[in-house]
């Protein structure tokens, strides 16, 4: 029986504390979820059990492996267990891939000591584990984001590891990836294996059961039974967790039987799209009413972006038509992108393009400072480049670009997929109410999402 | 995750971090170009001959000394470093701006509009850089300063067209772009913002190497005797000029063998550090 205790972690920067936990235990049959939003330092954890922070970061504290006292301190020490009694799954198992590997001989490097012959042996057993036996022989490109994940997943338990750290695995996963994720990871708990999660989602945590710990500002406030912490939370900071999931929210904007008698503004008539043979969607009417609120949902891979881009313009149709009323040109169209980062000219202040965009717009002097206050967000963030500002604030920025132009329609494109669940209910609530009269077509893989926001809710299979 | 483990991030726009070699080269090109303005003002015609001076060592009236036909060596090395400068900011410009607009417009335009500017940019990669300007100095046989400015000009463009049309095809055909249309911005903004803050770095990084080439080309074929003739005064041409007196006058060579080096070394330490967002 394996077991793994951390004793007085401390991890800072100069005299910044990141993480201080003075204690965790790992349990065969009971794992460990760590909850928490971006930064309260719950990777930075995961990084320090397995030695792999950044050398600008001090740690401090004890691992116990069974009989072996560590000292994380020495980030070197833990290398040779790396594979063996330690794994970790890293965040965006996509990126850790090697992209000139075939998944099968990826999965072999980590069968160690073992010969070439059984090590794909090996490999392949384990990839018909995870349910991929037909994609041995793919490039990780061709993959999924919830294949790659499973691939990654073969490859950091073939060696053996009986510990597995794994970090933020759901991010861009749809509900159905994170399900079959939460299996495997259960499974590997079922056969006594150790499981610490790092995770921002708590449908995962719910799912993976055991005990939750919930870190904030570098220390836990919370821990216990997953039931019971996530059920019927103590601390104030867990309950708010709680309620960030869409499921629960509770929103003045949020409204149930709403009817527009008015025109549609889009009108998609047995709209196709194909990329080469391969069919994005087929044969879809669609339409969007002044005001609705309209979600595409689904699993990633369904076309729902090509479907989006296509309504409102970006992408053309190989066959039918999208009307779109006169009243929407001239930029009363706006949508705002899963990585704002990207949206944004990356290498000016980014109130100098929203200069730019109030100056085309006509918009006020005082417009950009009225929006930024609505979005709870500090002026001087805008002197900043788009990559020195969080996920959470540039898209809240994005929202403030898109309002300039006074949109009759926003297409809101996966815009909180990238985001905690904090920052989404955050950022979600400051769109929906600077929205007022103007439409939403929002594409998203969280059903619970789109049933908190939408009137009418398009669920792609 | 870079963003989890590097919890301060030191920002640094606003502030160009001055570097100790780009201030000393720009003091070097900076002393140079006031010697290659004012130089060619204050000192002696370089092309009158005092057959009485041959060969002169240097001295206080004549610090460089004189040449085979009594020329002020000093004079005549403002002269050269003038052509060289002018002949080179020529070229870059040239090359800089044409190659520039047809990678934005290629990048734009995609189509046969690019295919055919690739053709045409491949085809003067295939030929040897300075076997086309060897071209156009045989072409024309006095060789004028037109021609080996047109050759160097041409052979130039390419690179910037390159760098400037995979950069270009990147940002346009990027979410930001896609934005900036959705917002109605026009090309300005793309132009401003997008593009010209992106590719400056590049295209700076360019120009000094294309001083460089430009500089070295000039001379290589006055060394050789193809580019500009005498009596012009041409660093390259001084340095073949000087051969025969090598031991006798070894200051005849050194003089514009040192101003290359000088030239060279300051347009390479210019080089503008690339910066990433």
């Amino acid at each position: 029986m394996t077991t793994l205790e951390l004793h007085d972690v401390v991890v800072a920067h100069g005299d910044r504390r990141l993480v201080d936990v003075p204690h965790l235990a790992l349990e065969p049959g009971r794992p460990v979820t760590i909850v928490g939003e971006s930064g309260s330092g719950k990777s930075l954890l995961a990084h320090a059990l397995m030695g792999t922070l950044a050398s600008s970061l001090v740690v401090d504290g004890k691992l116990a492996l069974d009989e072996t006292l560590l000292h994380l301190g020495d980030r070197s020490n833990r290398r040779a267990l790396w594979g063996r009694r330690i794994a970790m799954l890293p965040q965006e198992p996509a990126l850790a891939l090697d992209p000139t590997m075939r998944v099968l001989s990826q999965v072999a490097e980590g069968a160690l000591g073992a010969s070439r012959t059984t090590a794909r042996s090996h490999a392949g057993a384990a990839l018909a584990d995870v349910g991929l036996a037909a994609s041995a022989r793919s490039f990780p490109h061709t993959l999924s984001g919830g294949m790659a994940q499973r691939v990654a997943y073969a490859a950091a338990t073939i060696g053996g590891a009986r510990a597995l750290i794994v970090d933020e695995p759901s991010k861009g996963l749809d509900s159905g990836s994170v399900d079959r994720l939460a299996g495997l990871l259960r499974d590997h708990v079922g056969d006594g294996g150790l499981l610490l999660t790092i995770t921002h989602d708590l449908r995962l945590a719910a799912a993976l059961g055991g005990e939750v710990a919930v870190m904030r500002e570098a220390t836990v406030v919370e821990s216990g039974d997953a039931v019971d912490v996530l059920g019927s939370p103590q601390h104030d900071y867990t309950r708010r967790l709680v309620d960030a999931d869409p499921s629960r929210w509770r929103q003045p904007w949020q409204r149930t039987g709403w009817y527009s008698p008015g025109e549609a503004i889009v009108r998609a008539i047995g709209i196709s799209k194909a990329y080469g043979a391969t069919s994005v969607f087929a044969d879809v009417d669609l339409h969007i009413r002044p005001g609705e609120r309209v979600a595409l949902s689904g699993p990633s891979g369904v076309g729902k972006t090509t479907l989006g881009n296509a309504l409102i313009g970006l992408t053309p149709v190989d066959a039918g038509r999208v009307v779109r009323e006169p009243s929407l040109a001239g930029g009363r169209v706006q949508k705002l992108y899963q990585d704002p980062t990207l949206s944004f000219p990356a290498l000016v202040p980014i109130e100098v393009g929203l200069r730019d965009v109030s100056r085309r717009h006509r918009a006020s002097a005082s417009r950009v400072d009225e929006l930024m206050a609505a979005v709870r967000l500090s002026p001087s963030l805008l002197a900043r480049r788009p990559g020195e500002v969080s996920g959470g604030e540039l898209q809240r920025i994005a929202i403030v670009r898109a309002l300039l132009a006074e949109p009759r329609l926003v297409f809101a494109d996966e815009a909180t997929s990238r985001l905690d669940l904090l920052t989404q209910a955050g950022t979600i609530d400051c769109l929906m109410t600077e929205l007022g009269e103007a439409a939403l077509l929002m594409v998203t893989h969280d059903r619970a999402l789109a049933t908190a926001v939408a009137d009418t809710h398009v669920e792609l299979e | 995750m870079s963003a989890a483990l590097l919890p301060e991030v030191v920002r640094t726009h606003g502030v160009r971090r001055r570097e100790p070699g780009r201030v000393l080269a720009a003091l070097v090109l900076g002393a140079l170009a006031l010697f290659a303005v004012l130089g060619p003002l204050l000192l002696a015609d370089p092309t009158s001959q005092d057959l009485g001076r041959y060969l002169e060592a240097p001295s206080p009236s004549e610090p460089l000394g004189t040449d085979e036909y009594g020329r002020s060596v000093l004079a005549r090395l403002a002269h050269a470093t003038r052509l060289s400068l002018v002949l080179g900011v020529l070229c870059v410009v040239t090359a800089l701006v044409l190659g520039t607009a047809s990678g934005i417009l290629a990048a734009s335009r995609g189509g046969w509009v690019d295919a055919v500017l690739r053709a045409v940019s491949e085809a003067f990669v295939a030929i040897p850089a300075l076997l086309v300007v060897l071209l156009f100095s045989a072409l024309a046989a006095d060789g004028s300063l037109l021609t080996l400015y047109l050759g160097l000009a041409l052979v130039q463009w390419v690179e910037y067209f390159r760098v400037v049309r995979a950069k270009a095809a990147l940002i346009l055909g990027g979410p930001a772009v896609e934005a900036a249309s959705l917002l109605q911005l026009g090309r300005v903004h793309v132009l401003r913002r997008h593009l010209w803050p992106a590719l400056r770095p590049l295209l700076l990084t360019l120009a000094s190497l294309g001083m460089v080439t430009s500089i070295l080309a000039m001379s290589t074929l006055g060394f050789v005797k193809v580019g500009l003739q005498p009596p012009r005064a041409e660093l390259g041409l001084m340095v073949t000029e000087a051969f025969p007196f090598y031991d006798v006058a070894p200051w005849l060579a050194l003089a514009p063998v040192t101003v290359l080096f000088l030239l060279t070394a300051g347009f390479l330490g210019l080089r503008h550090r690339e910066v990433s967002p």
